[in-house]
């Protein structure tokens, strides 16, 4: 034995009992807020948005609408980017969190359904106000938490069938599709496709010709659209796609092979240029989940509920957890789509919950 | 095989369909077999693609900016696709990365390139004579599949009648031979990685010039093809053997693989697997004769 490692041991055992103090005073925090819910003036609220990257458009315009609706209640929204790294989004949450604020308003989008746990739980500790969209598993409920307000998504399945029953009406109910699939394993791609198999039903006369996956990706779709049409040749007369990306490259197949404009193309998500598509024609339709308002609507509950014009206890538990209503983009609206842009009065505390399209099963 | 389960799989049109998918796979796979043939590997495909697809379409006319550079554009993606190449080979042969580590670190070099050229806002191509390649027809193929096919002729002719092409074949036969007999290896093995990053650039260009706008993924998954193809083909990963015309045989063959499973009607949720299986199978047969000769597969 010697006596070299002791002050090792003293620093360890000194750093233990520091991060035990630490972690005991936090909670203690986290105890007061809890009591104080509710009782916050509207100055002292900090706002914080948070998605993957701005680098894709439809993210950026979330956290555009956030901004619109921090500034439409004289505050900045705290913009926050994790690059889809579920690791780096956790720090963030834990570094926020970890400042104390006591009127903090969170508005998430997880990386994936696994990592809205572990954010759950630290905004419930630390008493902060937290909205979280798209992504969370199924048994995990904010009905059971007092500040994780609210939780929105969208029906895949309905998106699915909006564009499929496009589809149909663009080929006059009758005629052979191609449906482009996007990564198998995914919630939204089983979704969007149970869509289109509902909408088939719908449509007797639309026979679906042939389904592959894409995986969601341009470049995929090039190479699959081209194959099916040779496969399928002159009985192909629309082509739908789990997403605008795929749509996209279905449209640049169709161009190669000297189809455009004969067949039909409708996506999901209404990206810019699919947008732009379908104001020109040369694609059918695309569905929008209007990211300017959900950047906006996550703060606005929060902060309706941190201001106390909202009391969580008071909200249907319907709007704890929900579905949105998102909208068909065909030519005759697709000018309102181009450019994004928020309603002021969709984020006065009692049109908050106006968009709920059905509760969250 | 899929011939007999599928009309359409026969018809002339679903051959000139697989010549058209295969260009671009054809001219990466050109590239790494150089790689390939010298015993190293190159990863970086994915990357140095996605940047040089950035690069042509901001720097033809487009969508973002005034520029209208034209071939002049083409050329500096290709050239840029060259300095990624190189890079990789001085890590390998001044730092001494091995070379699957090297190309990846590139790889995300250049996908970082690209995300920062990309900016939020896609550029979509407006040049005529680009987006033309990808449409217009000769003697039935798209340009593109001719730019591949003049690619091919051009590896080959290196590989063939060049001292770089011979001494990539000699480094991954007996590089100790070669070094002790006087030949300064080095400079050879850092060409050897410029070339290939210069045929991944012109990938890049192809990319683009099929979907029309540049795209960060334009590379994605090219990596693991092409040497999925080099290999069918016959180019050994332990180096020496092989070459370009082999390597085009095994992107057809790998095109037609994935062209029959959509023909014949294989369900999606099948063929990723059924995919990976007859590569496997196709691989281990093109093995068993080394393994006769005693030869360590790694």
């Amino acid at each position: 034995m010697r006596i070299t490692p002791r002050p090792a041991v003293a620093l360890l055992s000194l750093t233990l009992a520091a991060a035990a103090l630490a972690g005991c005073s936090e909670e203690a925090a986290g105890d007061k807020t809890a009591t104080d819910a509710g009782g916050c003036k509207p100055a002292d609220v900090k706002l914080v948005g948070q998605v993957r990257n701005e680098s894709n458009p439809y993210e950026a315009s979330w956290l555009a609408g956030g901004d619109a609706f921090a500034k439409s209640v004289g505050l900045t929204q705290e913009r926050l980017t994790y690059g889809g790294d579920s690791t780096k989004q956790q720090e963030q949450i834990s570094q926020i969190l970890a400042k104390g604020d006591k009127c903090l308003v969170l508005n998430v989008l997880p990386n994936g359904d696994s990592d809205t746990a572990p954010i759950v739980k630290g905004a419930d500790k630390a008493g902060a106000y937290l909205v979280t969209q798209w992504n969370k598993p199924a048994d995990l409920k904010p009905a059971d938490y007092k500040t994780w307000v609210s939780h929105i998504t969208y029906n895949g399945v309905e998106s699915g069938q909006q564009i499929g029953d496009a589809l149909a009406t663009a080929i006059g109910g009758s005629g052979g599709i191609i449906a482009l699939q996007g990564v198998l394993d995914t919630a939204a791609a089983k979704d969007r496709f149970a869509g289109l198999q509902a909408s088939l039903k719908k449509n007797p006369g639309v026979t679906l010709l042939d389904q592959q996956a894409a995986n969601f990706s341009r470049a995929e779709a090039l190479t699959v659209t081209k194959t099916l049409l040779t496969k399928h040749g002159d009985k192909v007369k629309a082509i739908w796609a789990a997403n605008d990306d795929m749509a996209l490259g279905a449209l640049e197949a169709l161009q190669q092979a000297g189809l455009s404009g004969k067949v039909a193309v409708a996506g999901i998500d209404a990206v810019p240029d699919a947008v732009k598509a379908v104001n020109d024609g040369t694609m059918t339709a695309t569905v929008s989940s209007d990211g300017t308002w959900q950047g906006g609507i996550g703060l606005a509950i929060g902060f309706c509920v941190a201001t106390g014009k909202l009391k969580v206890a008071d909200i249907a538990a319907a709007n704890r957890a929900f579905f949105a209503k998102q909208f068909l983009v065909t030519k005759a609206n697709a000018a309102d789509f181009s450019q994004p842009k928020t309603t002021a009065s969709d984020f006065e505390c009692g049109n908050v919950f106006n968009r709920v399209a059905g509760p969250l099963t | 095989m899929f011939a007999a389960l599928s009309p359409q799989f026969r018809s002339l049109g679903n051959a000139q369909n697989i010549m058209d998918a295969a260009a671009v796979l054809a001219v990466v796979t050109c590239g790494i077999t150089f790689v390939l043939m010298m015993g190293s590997i190159d990863l970086s495909s994915a990357g140095v693609m996605g940047a040089s697809a950035l690069t042509v379409s901001l720097l033809v006319a487009n969508n973002r900016n005034d520029n209208d550079l034209g071939l002049l554009g083409i050329a500096v993606a290709v050239l840029l696709g060259c300095a990624f190449g190189c890079l990789s080979g001085l890590a390998l042969v001044l730092l001494k990365v091995p070379s699957f580590m090297a190309t990846l670190g590139v790889s995300a070099i250049g996908l970082g390139v690209a995300t920062l050229m990309f900016a939020g806002v896609q550029p979509n191509i407006t040049d005529a004579m680009l987006k033309g390649w990808a449409i217009d027809r000769f003697l039935g193929l798209s340009y593109l599949t001719w730019i591949a096919v003049a690619c091919i002729l051009v590896g080959w002719l290196i590989q063939r009648y060049t001292r770089l092409g011979r001494y990539a074949y000699a480094i991954g036969g007996a590089e100790e031979v070669l070094a002790l007999s006087g030949v300064k290896v080095k400079p050879y093995k850092v060409a050897v990685f410029a070339l290939a990053g210069a045929f991944y650039g012109l990938g890049g260009v192809m990319v683009t010039s099929q979907l029309g706008a540049g795209l960060v993924q334009a590379g994605n998954g090219y990596d693991f093809s092409a040497i999925t193809a080099a290999v069918v083909g016959g180019t050994l990963l332990t180096g020496g053997r092989g070459g370009v015309l082999h390597s085009a045989v095994g992107v057809l063959l790998v095109m037609v693989l994935t062209n029959g499973l959509v023909q014949v009607g294989v369900s999606p949720y099948w063929q990723g697997g059924v995919e990976g299986l007859i590569v496997v199978a196709a691989v281990a047969a093109a093995v068993i004769p080394q393994r006769r000769r005693n030869q360590v597969v790694k």
